[in-house]
């Protein structure tokens, strides 16, 4: 067995899945190739997670019995998840409770304002009457009283 | 009687029929769970990943296609779910905390010593062998992560690894020779630790 062979080997021996003439063969080649020697303790760092049993690992505290899948089931930490998913909804029915507010004052607003006389009433109004609203206002403009003011 | 095949299992939640998915996902649990593990040492993050992986697959079977093993699909979402974990966490250091436990020196002593058949045994038998292979692993950025459990645990070809994660192939090879290069530097410092105490 050749170093590039052996390297080939490591995790089927770590797997024991590994023929057991093959097995003899790359222990040999590891007792005699310094250098593959030392590439197998370098993997074997980190062959218990990437090639190991790591259900062996698991604390026996912690594991769970043979669990069934339920919807219900859903782990607190994703539970933002569904959050993010929804939000645009909520923004959807705050936008929508918004307008139906400005609506709603608009309308009670304009209720209030909205003139006593008719349109035909007020075009029909003397102009005295119009005259004598803004009398005590100075920013109002001045009305022309005869004729003359209004040619000039 | 024979276990139904999987896709006719899918075609019965498609119906309507949930307890058909409890049984998917029975079948599918140690796989999934399996390989979470491999992600985190935490056994309750790799059971929620796990258990939110069978939500996900179980909202998005609609849009499952028979044309790849729903193994394979599943696969997929349960990579997805780990690789933005392990970006969310943004535990990248580049160095190796060095506060190891009596237990972790001992460990590192080991395998500095002893021989290739007894490491095999004793990792078996230690937790602190596995929880130092977490370590090193953490030290790796999440992409090379990915790339190294996905090659080396799962066996997964170039092809079908560029195809889980969305990724070209030069991609993956880039990665993986970066995390083995990343991954070889540290171990060998655990080890020299290991000499040196």
């Amino acid at each position: 067995m050749n170093c590039f062979e052996a390297r080939q080997e490591f995790s089927a021996l770590w797997r024991k899945t590994l023929a057991s003439d093959r097995r003899t063969d790359l222990l040999a080649h590891l007792k005699e190739c310094e250098k593959c020697d030392h590439a197998f303790r370098v993997f074997a760092l980190t062959a218990p997670v990437l090639h190991g049993d790591v259900e062996r690992q698991a604390p026996r505290a912690s594991r769970p019995a043979r669990r069934e899948f339920s919807l219900a089931d859903r782990p607190r930490r994703f539970a933002s998840v569904s959050r993010e998913v929804s939000r645009p909804n909520r923004w959807m029915s705050m936008a929508a409770a918004a307008a139906i507010f400005v609506f709603a004052t608009s309308a009670a607003y304009l209720s209030t304002r909205a003139p006593s006389e008719s349109l035909a009433e007020a075009l029909s109004a003397p102009e005295s009457s119009m005259t004598s609203e803004t009398a005590g206002d100075p920013l109002a403009p001045e009305m022309p009283s005869t004729e003359s003011d209004l040619a000039s | 009687m024979s276990a139904k095949p999987d896709e006719e299992l899918i075609t019965e939640v498609l119906g309507g029929d949930t307890d058909a998915f409890t049984e998917l996902a029975g079948r599918h649990r140690p796989r999934v769970e399996r390989l979470c593990r491999r992600f985190f040492s935490d056994e309750e993050m790799a059971r929620d990943i796990a258990q939110e992986s069978f939500i996900r697959a179980y909202t998005a079977l609609a849009t499952y296609r028979a044309e790849m093993p729903f193994g394979g699909w599943l696969r997929a979402i349960v990579v997805n779910l780990c690789y933005d974990e392990l970006r969310r966490r943004r535990r990248r250091p580049e160095e190796l905390v060095g506060d190891f436990s009596a237990p972790e020196v001992q460990w590192m002593q080991t395998a500095n010593v002893a021989s290739p058949e007894d490491l095999v045994g004793e990792a078996e038998e230690r937790r602190e062998a596995y929880d130092l292979a977490h370590r090193l692993l953490d030290t790796l950025k999440p992409e090379d992560r990915m790339v190294m459990v996905l090659k080396e645990s799962e066996d997964l070809s170039v092809s079908e690894i560029a195809e889980t994660l969305g990724w070209s192939e030069a991609k993956v090879k880039i990665r993986a020779f970066r995390a083995r290069q990343a991954l070889r530097k540290q171990a060998e410092r655990m080890l020299a630790a290991g000499r040196n105490r």
